[in-house]
């Protein structure tokens, strides 16, 4: 019994002095969670005169009762450019929310005054101010693929269908992106996918970034006159080191994307009006031979040899009619601004 | 495939042959034919789905012993299935379902390797019954034993793999003897996320001491260890979640009746370690918690076990966590749909898990540990969703079992009254209260017959209150009730029936936590649900644990204010079960 009695004794100690919860609730208190909405802090920005092309960012900061869903609307009043910052919390940090100056999507913002609104789901409150952007951000920070401003790259190639209709593979400047050149790619091939593709060959071997960090920004320019609903632009990236770039100079395209080789894919299907930047982070692009054992799939950013940006579209002939509605439309797809950026989008950075 | 199957097939043959030589090898198993067909009830008007569809398959579990020497036994279970349509070969599946090799050495330490079943304290390791498994009837029981074979529920233990050991001192002094028991299982391996990105190994690890002191008293000490292993992957950041558990035994037992005093406490600790960070920054962690429990639990049996009474108190701190006790059977996260018809309605709407898929579906059923508190469904269980370790409960219980010396009635009644140690989104605590009761009357017993005739009634209630503000109180009903029967026509055929129903009514709150367990929102949830489920159906039983079962389920759902989701399906089941 004596050991029985140390032991009850032990046991009634480790019991009393093993602290007990001390917090009187757990998780957030409910009747704020379903409490009337209310601003404890109205919005304030940090910058309201903001010079992006110096990296200049605008803060903004709110405070509320509850965690609500938020959401930041940035409109240029010159450019109709927009901004959308969203978020669920009971605080806006400028810490952590702050805008550097790039859109949601097409168009950019210019020095213009932007109108700012905070709006709420389910509320009915809006917060409004302004900004004055001095000076508009550039988009240059980042590995350029190609911009076209110097026109065609020397060593690039070019190849398409040349019995197709109204083929347009070649430089343009009437309504470029940025800058001043673009690249126009479409036209019409009734019975083949392929319309045709520029093989652009890339040294950035001294990247290092992971696939997750690295984003291939490029902006696509289409319309919706006579749309061809079956349009889609095809990205592929080599990381072939052995065959050389241009291996066979008599097929005019590029020898190191063959289904043998460590090649990855991205398929953006085109159904827009006017320009959008699209970006993709390099670990989403998939191989294009996955099953296929004697290739090591092993992404790095510092192994990518060249991009192949392959215009192509649902073919309908009449001896082969997959998409009949898209006989004889004509394919856009052009493109300009291609660039790597690290951690972040284009736009985001 | 084919080859395979030829291989399996000599490798068999040569084994039968040299097991009729060799009395060191033999054959165990089980061997199920499964056949059921669903169908939509007629008054449904989901146009979306399958009117009705059927599955089935053959399978057989062959377990192979093969003692090479005395002291060693090596086990394979090997997994034969065939799907009803596929042709020979291509619908064929054989896998090895277990494999594990156990010994003794010296005659003094025993060890096992491979696949393990562990079971130790309720609050350190532990596999709690699924909810709604009170009291079974027999016409159902055939979908609770899949349920339980195809996830390795045996006995409440979890089924791991690792190693294990365990080794005992007998003492002439002081204390009679002290057992020792020890494991490191791998629950998950290293996988990899993306192609540069793996997740770690997660071990679990623990051991056991337990000693009888002398005649009436004993004292047990368990310890165990969720964790990952940082280096195994390429993420800086890994769990751990210890747990201490000590408990003291106290048996006094006489002619008629035994008694027993335990008294049951432990700790846990639970956080997240960022480790091998760039720039040589030290290791830190986060997300800590610490929480204790506490039980006394005091048992009076009978020794002609007619009666077994059961009272106790129990405490369980809010931030108390064990994985090894607290994951659950079934996962209330989003994505894990039903096997039978996951959606319905002609605007395909995910269908929750309702009463019968609880009963019959085993592949929502869960075998991984998880070291974070796993989603519930407070309409089937809100009072304890992970057991007795469930946190942020005290309360006392009090269960009687009731066997009247010719087994005419058995009776069984489980009562507890909880209370939430702090509030959840509130100052205000939820309080519990938890009725149980299930009565079998065995009328054979009673007029004298040969062939079984038995009724059984059975019923799960639990209530949930929260006073407070218009927001914050709830108020949560729910009721389980079954009632079957079971009547042997003539020798080992029987005729089965068994009608449950399921209603729950009232409003809750549906717990949402970020990926660390800590809460972060609170859903509010209206419920007004009638669940049914009536089967009718004949069993012929060979002998026992080989049966063969034939049954037809009406089956649905009714929601009060929504009637337009109501839903009602049929099943016919055809079972051959042979335990070899």
């Amino acid at each position: 019994m004596k050991i029985k009695t140390k032991i009850f004794l032990f046991i009634s100690v480790l019991c009393l002095t093993h602290s007990c919860t001390k917090k009187d609730f757990e998780g957030p208190l409910i009747e704020t969670l379903y409490a009337d909405f209310e601003l404890i802090e109205s919005l304030s920005i940090t910058n309201k005169n903001p010079n992006f092309s110096d990296n200049e960012q605008v803060g903004f900061h709110c405070s509320f009762n509850k965690p609500v869903e938020w959401k930041i609307s940035i409109m240029g009043t010159s450019t109709n450019a927009t901004r959308f910052i969203t978020g669920f919390s009971s605080v806006i940090d400028s810490n952590n929310i702050f805008w550097n100056g790039g859109p949601s999507q097409i168009p950019f913002f210019s020095e213009e005054k932007c109108v700012v609104e905070l709006t709420f789901e389910n509320e009915i409150d809006t917060l409004r101010d302004t900004i004055n952007i001095i000076s508009a951000k550039n988009y240059e920070n980042g590995i350029w693929v190609e911009g076209f401003e110097n026109g065609f790259p020397v060593d690039g190639l070019v190849h398409y269908n040349s019995d197709g209709g109204g083929m347009t593979f070649s430089l343009a400047n009437d309504d470029a992106l940025l800058g001043n050149n673009y690249y126009k790619m479409g036209g019409r091939v009734n019975w083949d996918w392929a319309l045709g593709a520029i093989d652009l060959p890339l040294n950035i071997s001294d990247a290092t970034q992971n696939p997750e960090e690295l984003y291939l920004n490029i902006g696509i320019l289409s319309d919706l006159q006579d749309l061809h609903t079956g349009q889609f632009i095809n990205i592929l990236i080599s990381e072939e080191t052995v065959v050389p770039f241009n291996d066979n100079t008599n097929n005019n395209a590029s020898d190191i994307f063959e289904s043998n080789m460590e090649v990855y894919k991205m398929k953006i299907p085109v159904d827009w009006e006017g320009w959008q930047l699209k970006s993709f982070r390099y670990s989403d692009f998939e191989p294009v031979s996955a099953n296929d054992p004697n290739i090591n799939f092993n992404m790095n950013p510092s192994d990518i040899r060249a991009i192949r940006i392959s215009c192509q579209a649902c073919p309908s002939s009449s001896g082969n009619p997959v998409c009949p509605e898209n006989f004889g439309k004509d394919v856009r797809t052009d493109i300009d601004h291609i660039i790597f950026t690290v951690n972040s989008s284009l736009l985001d950075q | 495939m084919k080859r395979n199957i030829l291989i399996l097939i000599v490798f068999l043959s040569a084994m039968s042959l040299h097991a009729q030589l060799n009395e060191n090898i033999w054959f165990d198993g089980l061997s199920r034919s499964y056949f059921a067909r669903d169908a939509i009830d007629k008054s449904m008007s989901d146009t979306l789905s399958a009117k009705n569809s059927s599955n089935g398959y053959n399978l057989l579990d062959l377990n192979t012993h093969v003692n090479p020497i005395k002291d060693i036994e090596i086990f394979a279970q090997l997994r034969i299935r065939n799907s009803f349509g596929s042709f020979f070969g291509s619908g064929t599946e054989i896998n090895v379902r277990q494999l594990k090799a156990t010994g003794i050495i010296n005659n003094k330490i025993r060890f096992s390797v491979g696949d393990l079943f562990l079971k130790q304290s309720k609050f350190t390791l532990y596999n709690y019954d699924e909810e709604l498994s009170f009291f079974e009837s027999e016409i159902l029981k055939p979908y609770r034993d899949i349920i339980h074979y195809e996830n390795f529920y045996i006995d409440n233990r979890w089924r791991l793999q690792g190693i294990q050991t365990d080794f005992s001192f007998e003492f002439d002094r002081y204390i009679r003897n002290l057992d020792f028991d020890f494991f490191v299982t791998r629950p998950n391996g290293s996988s990899q996320i993306n192609e540069t990105t793996y997740s770690s190994d997660l071990l679990l690890s623990g051991g056991s001491i337990f000693s009888k002191i002398n005649k009436k008293l004993s004292l047990s000490l368990n310890h165990i260890n969720l964790f990952e292993v940082a280096a195994s992957g390429t993420k800086n950041i890994s769990v751990r979640n210890p747990v201490y558990d000590l408990s003291l035994l106290y048996n006094f037992d006489n002619t008629n009746y035994c008694l027993e005093q335990k008294l049951q406490t432990g700790f846990s600790s639970r956080y997240w370690l960022y480790s091998e960070l760039e720039n040589e920054i030290a290791d830190s962690t986060s997300n800590k918690t610490q929480g204790m429990y506490f039980e006394i639990d005091n048992k009076y049996i009978k020794k002609d076990s007619t009666l077994l009474l059961k009272l106790g108190y129990r405490y369980v701190d809010p931030d108390f966590r064990s994985a090894g006790s607290q994951t659950r059977r079934i996962d209330y996260i989003d994505g894990n749909y039903n096997t039978i018809y996951p959606f319905y309605t002609n605007m395909s709407i995910p269908r929750q898990p309702s009463l019968f898929d609880l009963v019959s579906d085993e592949k929502l059923y869960n075998q991984d540990i998880s070291s974070l508190l796993m989603a519930f469904n407070p309409i089937y269980s809100n009072i304890l969703p992970y057991g007795d370790a469930t946190p942020n409960r005290s309360g006392v219980y009090f269960n009687i079992k009731i066997n009247n010396g010719n087994k005419f009635i058995l009776a069984k009644i489980k009562t507890g009254f909880y209370k939430e140690v702090i509030g959840q989104g509130a100052l205000e605590k939820r309080s519990f209260r938890l009725l149980k009761g299930a009565l079998k009357i065995n009328l054979h017993k009673s007029f004298n017959l040969k062939k079984e005739l038995s009724l059984i009634a059975s019923t799960e209630s639990e209530r949930t209150i929260r006073e407070g503000d218009e927001v914050s109180s709830l108020n949560l009903i729910s009721n389980h009730m079954n009632i079957s029967v079971n009547a042997e026509l003539a020798k080992k055929f029987f005729i089965q029936a068994s009608y449950k129903q399921f209603n729950a009514n009232g409003n809750e709150f549906l717990i949402q936590r970020d990926n660390f367990g800590n809460i972060i929102y609170y859903t509010p949830s209206q419920i007004d649900q009638k669940d049914h489920m009536l089967s009718i159906g004949t069993m012929y039983k060979f002998r026992k644990n080989v049966y063969a079962n034939i049954h037809y389920n009406w089956w649905g759902l009714k929601f009060v204010d929504q009637p337009s989701l109501d839903y009602k399906y049929n099943r016919l089941l055809l079972i051959l079960s042979v335990k070899l």
